[in-house]
């Protein structure tokens, strides 16, 4: 026996013995990893790379814009005209889209009028990930149906093949029509009529002008929709523009020269290669003119980093713009980051003088401004809401962003305007000819991408390693807590069993977590019956958000009574280590599964559950350590356990960032259905994953 | 066949008065005695008696115009020095002319000025878009064709040609890209030139290459009477040498453009050598270093002109009577055995060239002016008869 010992041992194989000693040292491993999780998480900024046009055949930049003054004049004069359709009271936004259709067949494009119903956004929990958008959803019902209407125009390439498209999106309120708007309806308009003069288009040029008087995103979603399920049947075309602008406008006597039937007809360009959403807004003013980017769609999907390259590129080097991604304003002033970012500036000094050849050279100015950006790019992609219409194209895996164009000046100053126009004119003529350029679709670069800055990033191969260390502990505790039991069981089996037949015992040792698995597994089916309940709250009428949330979870605790009441007897004889381990194997796996979904939300969540899931173990067990090491166990324990609940987490988030005057009991109900009318799989992760985890937490925490 | 007969006796290279007379011998040859060089059999196997051009644009895709410009501009060089449309066999494996994304329409320049359609009248195609692979490159080279590929396909040299073999497009360590899908590597290359060879398919070959690392491609080239010149040595790029900012692209690559503003200068009757050509390359403007491997080549450089290559020039042997062709075989298998003697067959072109008729008055001529001091009164009464006669024809046609 002696002998026989050491030879097994040097038999198994390496990874085995690896394996066995990462579970031996499981306490030390996972405090290691958790804290080099953190660390690399917080060294993201320092390892972003500056981004790079990786397509060839981009060749952004390389040939002269041909927008000139000229096409100012004439985006200046169809600001004028639209801007004067706005004092017609009624009606107006017929007659803009009309003006624009006009505009838009004036110089030589094909012209339809796009009509959507409008849908209130509702939850649809069998439509969840559904490739159909809400809006998609066509019922007779008359409720909450409202028709928008929006101009389209195309060119046709002159010599190209027709395949391949290029979306330029300007939304606009039809009803309320404001300055910016007309003025980004004039730039998009001049730079159109540029198109269709210029002989090198190789890709078909869409002009979306959408109507967003009931939300940018719904317009170019449901155009979208229609763009890429075509009807055939023959009532299609019953309600007709004409019908449309007759119900609306009757005053106007020269629907003669309308022909309705005409712009009637969806008309279509092939693939879409990429979208432009241009924006022109009158908010705070830089030195420069500028142009914020808004890239994140819907789960945390990201356009390729190359769309985004060539709009920087042409922005800053060809047109003098300033450029701006996404900032969390906040922590620029964040007194703890400037001390982490200063901290780091002198190590890297140290590093550097140790040896010169290492260039680290990292800045603490530059350290919290990536950290703000970066906090910001995480932060929208883990909610899982597309920050614009933009994100509407991304369901189709279509590359779009969002161009917000500020000018420097007032939007009244002439002279300022101008030249904004001008700069603007010429960053989309040179986006658009360079995407024409492209063979097909962006492909070569980056698609898992974190932004640290308008023109750094982070890419996937670097940022995984955070969460990857943060999640690797959970399954060598959950190992180790399990062996551990087992050992213990089947020494306490060979001691007592003596007298009797040891094979029962040990049959029931080994399949004892299966207890445990019923309760974790009854948890999560109440997680998913919960998850559901909001369809039904939400069918009630007059609630407002503090019912709902009250009635939401009422209902989940009556659940969760009746769902322990009605399996009590199945559910016993579990041992807490048993319960903590099958809990922590069922969290690694819907935190590995959401990092495929939507990895900022994995990311994110990780940080919080996983210090809960290793620390948690029963208030009232002893625990073998110093007093004060087991007091702060303990006050930590409970702490991660208020702060883990997802109503707590997002009122302290909120507290944090306007105040605790503001919150309220309704704000996680408006927050959760907000997440899930955008489909966002940070509602199926917080409810499927999140939520049971921290009950059983909670659970094992008052355990006796 | 020759379109004309050059000689190059040094002692006549250095005479002003002789290098007119030679453009008036010539001229004279030619349009006397037009029966007389057509019928000039090939009775030397190993005498460079004809010029063939493969030029081969390997790479697709729009942002890949210079490439495509390049070849181009190397097909109008050579056309122009005078290898005549059937025997250059043109591969480009985009049509940017008709790109929708030409600016030009139907159009292709090698500068921003856009002085010169590359792409005008007269371009002849070979093998054009996805036939350009690294398959019908070697079947070109070995003739190794199916029976249907029709001749103006087909490299159909000899031994006694001489051919230029162009490549351009994206390359790197022994290996050129060919339409994003494949590659040709040094291997593939110099199997097939050593083919080439085996099957007397040239008497020299030029190849000319602008990718880069391009001379990581000559590094298995093992047959005699081969030249290679690459733009770039091993880990070097090739650069493009600008942009048109109206079309959009760059229009031609560096090497080339260097080589073509060398052979601008010249015309077929230029004597420049291509050793001149090779020391033209500035490695501070190319931004790359141009390689050259000779240790296959005989000749010294210094005295093979560019047009030996780029051009169709070459020796063109009289033979005092066209229609002997029966004493004239034995002769042929005769200087096969002497091939390599090249003194005597020199000896035996003269015996041949005395016999002459045509010859034996040039000699007369050439002694009259070379030998007495008085030439110029010869130059100026040959002048002013010449002055005579035009306004006598002008009277004439008036």
């Amino acid at each position: 026996m002696e002998e026989q010992k050491p030879r097994a041992a040097r038999k198994s194989r390496l990874i085995v013995r690896l394996g066995s000693f990462l579970v031996s040292h499981s306490a030390f491993v996972s405090v290691i990893c958790c804290v080099a999780g953190c660390i690399a998480l917080l060294l993201l900024p320092v390892l972003a790379k500056n981004t790079y046009v990786s397509e060839n055949a981009l060749m952004p930049g390389s040939a002269n814009p041909m927008f000139s003054n000229q096409d100012v004049l004439e985006a200046n004069r169809f600001v004028k005209d639209i801007y004067e359709k706005r004092i017609l009271k009624d009606g107006s936004g017929m007659e803009i889209a009309r003006l624009i259709g006009k505009h838009m067949k004036d110089v030589g494009a094909e012209v339809y009028y796009h009509k959507f119903k409008y849908h209130n956004l509702r939850f649809h929990p069998l439509c969840f990930f559904s490739s159909t958008p809400r809006t998609a959803v066509l019922q007779n019902s008359s409720a909450c149906i409202l028709n928008g209407v929006s101009p389209v125009g195309i060119i046709r390439a002159p010599r190209g093949d027709g395949k391949e498209s290029v979306v330029l999106v300007t939304p606009y309120n039809s009803e309320n029509i404001k300055l910016n708007e007309a003025l980004s309806l004039g730039l998009a308009y001049s730079v159109f009529s540029l198109l269709s003069r210029v002989v090198w288009l190789a890709k078909d040029i869409v002009w979306l002008a959408a109507d967003s008087r009931y939300g940018e995103y719904t317009s170019v979603a449901s155009w979208l929709k229609d763009y890429h399920n075509p009807v055939f049947s023959s009532d299609y075309g019953k309600i007709g523009i004409d019908m449309c602008f007759e119900k609306t406008e009757n005053h106007v006597e020269d629907e003669s020269s309308f022909d309705g039937a005409a712009y009637d007809d969806f008309k279509r360009a092939g693939t879409m290669a990429a979208a432009l959403v241009v924006k022109v807004m009158d908010k705070e003013r830089s030195e420069r003119d500028r142009v914020d980017i808004y890239a994140e769609a819907s789960n945390g999907q990201m356009p390729n980093l190359d769309l985004i390259n060539i709009v920087h590129y042409l922005a800053v080097h060809r047109q003098g713009l300033h450029v701006r991604v996404g900032t969390f304003g906040f922590l620029l002033n964040s007194a703890l980051l400037k001390h982490v970012g200063k901290t780091l500036q002198r190590l890297t000094r140290l590093a550097e003088s140790l040896n010169p050849g290492w260039k680290l050279g990292v800045n603490s100015a530059d350290f919290v401004e990536g950290t703000a950006t970066l906090a910001s790019s995480m932060y929208y992609q883990a909610l899982g809401v597309p920050t614009g219409p933009h994100g509407a194209f991304r369901d189709f895996q279509i590359d779009a962003i969002t161009m917000e164009l500020t000018p420097r000046t007032s939007l009244t100053n002439n002279n300022g305007i101008s030249s904004f126009l001008l700069r603007g004119g010429r960053l989309i003529e040179g986006v658009i000819r360079s995407v024409n350029n492209l063979l097909e679709k962006f492909h070569q670069s980056f698609f898992l991408y974190f932004l640290t800055a308008p023109n750094k990033f982070v890419s996937v191969g670097v940022y995984m390693i955070a969460f990857a260390l943060l999640v690797a502990p959970l399954p060598i505790v959950a190992a180790a807590l399990f062996s551990s039991t087992a050992n213990a069981r089947s020494s306490t089996a060979i001691s007592n069993s003596k007298p009797t037949n040891s094979k029962p015992v040990t049959r029931s040792g080994s399949w004892n977590w299966l207890h445990s698995a019923k309760l974790v597994f009854l948890v999560h089916l109440w997680a998913l019956i919960v998850s559901l309940l909001p369809y039904l709250i939400s069918q009630v009428p007059h609630t407002n958000s503090t019912t709902s949330m009250l009635s939401w979870s009422l209902s989940s605790l009556l659940i969760l009574y009746l769902l322990t009441r009605l399996t009590k007897s199945y559910v016993e004889g579990y041992q807490w280590e048993v319960l903590k381990s099958v809990m922590i194997a069922a969290a690694s796996i819907g935190l590995s599964l959401m990092s495929i979904i939507n990895f900022s939300t994995a990311q994110v969540g990780s940080i919080l559950l996983v210090p809960m899931c290793l620390m948690v173990r029963p208030l009232k067990q002893p625990v073998q350590a110093s007093f004060f090491l087991a007091a702060l166990l303990k006050i930590l324990n409970i702490l991660l356990a208020v702060v883990a609940f997802p109503p707590a987490s997002l009122a302290i988030l909120k507290g944090c960032l306007r105040g605790f005057e503001s919150i309220n009991i309704g704000d996680f109900w408006e927050w959760s259905e907000f997440l899930w009318v955008w489909n966002s799989a940070t509602y199926l992760f917080v409810a499927l994953v999140h939520l049971p985890c921290w009950y059983l937490c909670v659970h094992i925490l008052l355990h006796n | 066949m020759a379109s004309m007969s050059q000689r190059l006796k040094p002692s006549w290279r250095n005479h002003a008065i002789a290098s007119h007379l030679l453009i008036f011998h010539l001229v004279m040859a030619s349009t006397l005695l037009p029966s007389l060089t057509s019928a000039i059999p090939s009775f030397s196997s190993t005498m460079h008696n004809n010029n063939w051009a493969v030029l081969v644009c390997t790479s697709r895709f729009w942002f890949n115009y210079r490439h495509m410009a390049n070849t181009l501009s190397l097909y109008r060089t050579v056309k122009r020095l005078g290898i005549p449309d059937e025997r250059i066999i043109l591969m480009l494996a985009d049509d940017m002319a008709c790109n929708s994304r030409n600016t030009y329409p139907a159009q292709v320049f090698n500068n921003e000025n856009h002085q010169l359609n590359l792409y005008g009248d007269n371009v002849e195609v070979d093998y054009r878009g996805y036939e350009v692979t690294v398959e019908n490159l070697l079947r070109v080279l070995t003739g190794r064709h199916e029976s249907a590929v029709p001749r103006s396909k087909r490299l159909l040299s000899d031994e006694g040609s001489h051919i230029l073999l162009y490549m351009t497009g994206h390359g790197g360590d022994e290996f050129l890209k060919f339409q994003d899908s494949e590659e040709l590597q040094s291997h593939d290359l110099a199997d097939a030139v050593k083919q080439m060879k085996e099957k007397h398919r040239f008497k020299e070959l030029l190849i000319m290459v602008d990718t880069c690392q391009a001379a990581t491609l000559f590094s298995q080239l093992q047959s005699p009477g081969v030249l290679a010149i690459g733009s770039s040595k091993k880990g070097e790029n090739s650069y493009s040498h600008h942009l048109d900012s109206d079309i959009g692209v760059s229009v031609v690559d560096r090497f080339t453009f260097y080589t073509l503003a060398f052979f601008e200068k010249l015309n077929m009757y230029s004597n420049a050598s291509l050793g001149s050509l090779f020391h033209s390359y500035n490695p501070n403007l190319l931004m790359s270093t141009a390689f050259y491997r000779m240790d296959l080549y005989q000749r010294p450089l210094d005295e093979v002109p560019v047009t030996n290559f780029f051009g169709s020039v070459m020796k063109t042997i009289h033979t005092d009577s066209p229609y002997r062709v029966v004493s004239s075989q034995p002769k042929a298998k005769e200087s096969i055995f002497l091939a390599d003697d090249k003194v005597k067959e020199i000896d035996k072109r003269n015996i041949k060239e005395k016999r002459c008729s045509f010859h034996l008055w040039m000699e007369f001529l050439q002694k009259k002016l070379v030998e007495k001091d008085d030439s110029h009164i010869i130059v100026m009464y040959g002048f002013g008869s010449m002055i005579l006669l035009l306004i006598v024809s002008t009277w004439l046609s008036a």
